[in-house]
């Protein structure tokens, strides 16, 4: 069992970070608000030195274990976070998507580490990027997840009139709306990607493409190109983040009950 | 009390105590703030005044080293104004020195306001001190003192929420279409009605910064002239139904006795606008807007009875910021108070001996041990000569204000405060 100091280390960053955003948005005179992407920059530094250093250890790309993908799907969340905080200079919806980054990276560290002997043809570059664009994928469906619900509740609170202290400090709806979009397309755009590449891997080391897995992830592409459709075909708003929760519900379910009880093909030990 | 201690007072007249009828024949314009700062300056009442008056207060606060100046102050007033003497004095309230400008700040920040949290009220106490001040009328005391309540009132707007939640009903609907649209600047607003709630509505999302307002009235000549004051167009009444979905907000404010838009004009003004989100504000008594469009899909509708909810509910969430508000001012309050505290001419006497005192000991340290008794005795007779004129002076000035802002310039030239 690898220590996991640096790891640690990163989720302090992001507690920290939590704990700004949470200021920023009870109290936005207070001037932290600049300080929660650098935090979450130097945990995620921290968090990829400590994906690293399980890689050297097991001599392959880090989520050949189970803690090592959940912490991995972690890190891209929090890469995800950062860059839709970025690209839409929006601060206020952290104090609800950091705490799933903390989450990830905490269950990354505490579940079983120890890898099983490397499947046949797992160690190549294609395969290591179909994986890597697979739990990206997820890590932006995640945050469009956690957006709908926000849009929601939002929504909800909008039409009654009144809003809660907390609430009333989050983005808009409209910006909500925009940002729940970037993170569906990117989400969609790498998933096929990674879909795609999967293909080309199992084209050399699998007979049959038939797996339930295969399956899953063509559904998922399916409901987050629909969501997507609907969003330009005037059905934006609720519907679509309502789209979105069910959407994650299928990705949760490929993530869980297919890997473990499905598929036999896409379990690597 | 002694008479020769200059003392800050305030006399007023506000809501609370005092009937409309008798604060609307006490009030205040301009030019009687200060015809009646320099009443009070002719009379001897106050060495300095500055008067609030606003629509719900009329508030003299003054510097005095009179015996009973609030007796007096009230008497000028009722004098002047032909009132009952009785009566003017029964309905005023009167505090003094801390007490006085607690009330002040408390003013500054609102807390004295029938609107809790407003801000006309910070501009109108800035407003009343620079016009005494125009007036002659301010010195040191007072001019501290209100500036010092300003800054307070300023740090209660930032530092709380008193401010936050809006209390009219039109601007609760503008926080709403914010809270849908977000920049409302890049957003289209169309205004129903151009009588009172329409000019208001259409001056606010102007003010807001909307760049795209409409108005349309059954009356075009004054949907043209409402429009051309806050720099929108007009739209012809005939084509409101067709012009709908170009709008991202709607108000009505007309006083059709039945409904503007109807549901079947909206769904169609949805489709056009591909399921864009619609809001819709329904500010006219009877209703402009039928409700039953709240039921179309991503449709954001109000009626004045929804916003009015709202409105009770921020009061609410306002009230809640007291205590908060009572902190800072507590805060600024004893900073101010600190300062004319130190104002006093027995506690200055005897930090002006203490560093004399000090400058004579560095002074005796220089010399040969032997000589430094003989040279103390001189340099405290010395001492005792040079203040004895200056201080006579001070301790017998008469005019209470000056009295003070000598104590000030003292303090200030010796750094007794540091």
């Amino acid at each position: 069992m690898a220590s996991h100091a640096l790891g640690w280390l990163a989720v302090a960053f992001y507690c920290a970070a939590q704990i700004c955003a949470i200021v920023s948005l009870v109290r936005p005179k207070i001037m932290v608000a600049r300080a929660t992407p650098l935090l979450i920059a130097g945990g995620l530094a921290l968090h990829f030195a400590d994906l690293l250093h399980r890689a050297r250890e097991l001599g392959s790309v880090p989520y050949r274990t189970l803690g090592g993908s959940v912490s991995f799907f972690g890190w891209m969340l929090g890469l995800a976070f950062l860059a839709l905080a970025l690209r839409h200079r929006e601060r206020a919806t952290g104090p609800f998507l950091i705490p799933v980054i903390i989450v990830a990276t905490v269950a990354g560290l505490l579940l079983p580490d120890s890898p099983s002997a490397p499947a046949r043809g797992t160690q190549g570059s294609v395969f290591a990027w179909h994986v890597t664009l697979a739990i990206l994928a997820y890590a932006a469906f995640a945050l469009s997840f956690v957006l709908s619900v926000l849009y929601l509740i939002q929504s909800r609170q909008i039409r009654r009139g009144r809003q809660g202290p907390l609430f009333s400090r989050l983005p808009p709806l409209e910006v909500l709306g925009r940002m729940n979009r970037t993170s569906v397309s990117i989400g969609l755009a790498v998933l096929a990607l990674s879909i795609v590449l999967g293909l080309v891997w199992a084209e050399r080391f699998w007979t049959t493409l038939a797996d339930p897995k295969v399956e899953w992830a063509v559904l998922t592409l399916l409901v987050y190109g629909l969501l997507l459709w609907m969003d330009r075909r005037g059905w934006e708003g609720p519907r679509v983040a309502l789209l979105s929760i069910l959407g994650f519900s299928v990705v949760l379910f490929s993530y869980t009950v297919v890997n473990m009880y499905l598929t036999q093909a896409h379990r690597f030990r | 009390m002694s008479a020769a201690e200059s003392r800050l007072l305030l006399l007023g007249w506000n809501f609370r105590g005092a009937e409309a009828s008798v604060r609307e024949r006490i009030a205040f314009n301009a030019d009687e703030v200060r015809e009646a700062l320099e009443r009070i300056r002719r009379d001897g009442l106050a060495t300095e005044s500055v008067i609030v008056a606003t629509c719900h207060r009329s508030e003299i606060y003054a510097v005095s080293d009179g015996e009973r100046p609030q007796e007096e102050i009230s008497g000028l007033i009722s004098r002047w104004r032909g009132l009952d003497p009785a009566e003017v004095a029964s309905a005023s309230f009167y505090r003094e020195g801390p007490d006085a400008a607690r009330h002040l700040f408390r003013v500054a920040s609102s807390l004295e306001s029938m609107a809790l949290g407003e801000s006309e009220v910070l501009g109108q106490v800035r407003g009343a001190l620079a016009l005494a001040r125009e007036a002659g009328a301010t010195r040191a005391v007072s001019h501290r003192m209100f500036e010092s309540a300003v800054a307070a009132g300023k740090r209660v707007r930032a530092e709380t929420d008193i401010s936050r939640h809006p209390l009219s009903v039109a601007a609760i609907g503008y926080e709403l279409a914010t809270r849908v649209f977000g920049r409302m600047s890049e957003h289209t607003v169309l205004v129903l009605g151009a009588g009172e709630t329409g000019t208001l509505f259409a001056k606010l999302a102007r003010e807001a910064g909307i760049a795209d307002v409409r108005v349309s009235n059954r009356t075009a000549e004054r949907a043209e002239a409402l429009a051309a004051s806050v720099g929108g167009r007009a739209v012809p009444w005939s084509v409101v139904p067709e012009s709908l979905a170009e709008a991202d907000l709607v108000v009505g404010t007309t006083s059709s006795p039945t409904p503007v838009i109807r549901e079947p004009e909206v769904q169609a003004a949805m489709r056009q606008r591909r399921g864009r989100p619609m809001m819709f504000l329904d500010l006219a008594v009877p209703r402009d807007i039928e409700p039953s469009v709240r039921d179309i899909y991503n449709v954001y509708a109000y009626g004045l009875e929804d916003l009015e909810g709202v409105a009770d509910e921020n009061r609410r969430l306002r009230a809640r910021e007291i205590p908060k508000v009572e902190a800072i001012l507590e805060e600024e309050l004893a900073r101010f108070l600190a300062w004319l505290g130190n104002l006093a001419v027995v506690p200055t006497l005897h930090g002006l001996q203490q560093h004399l005192a000090a400058l004579r000991d560095r002074e005796l340290e220089r010399l040969p041990a032997s000589e430094r008794e003989r040279f103390r005795a001189f340099a405290d007779a010395y001492a005792a000569r040079l203040l004895h004129e200056p201080m006579r002076r001070l301790k017998d000035e008469p005019d209470a204000s000056r009295k003070l802002e000598r104590v000030e310039a003292i303090r200030h030239l010796f750094r007794l405060d540091e």
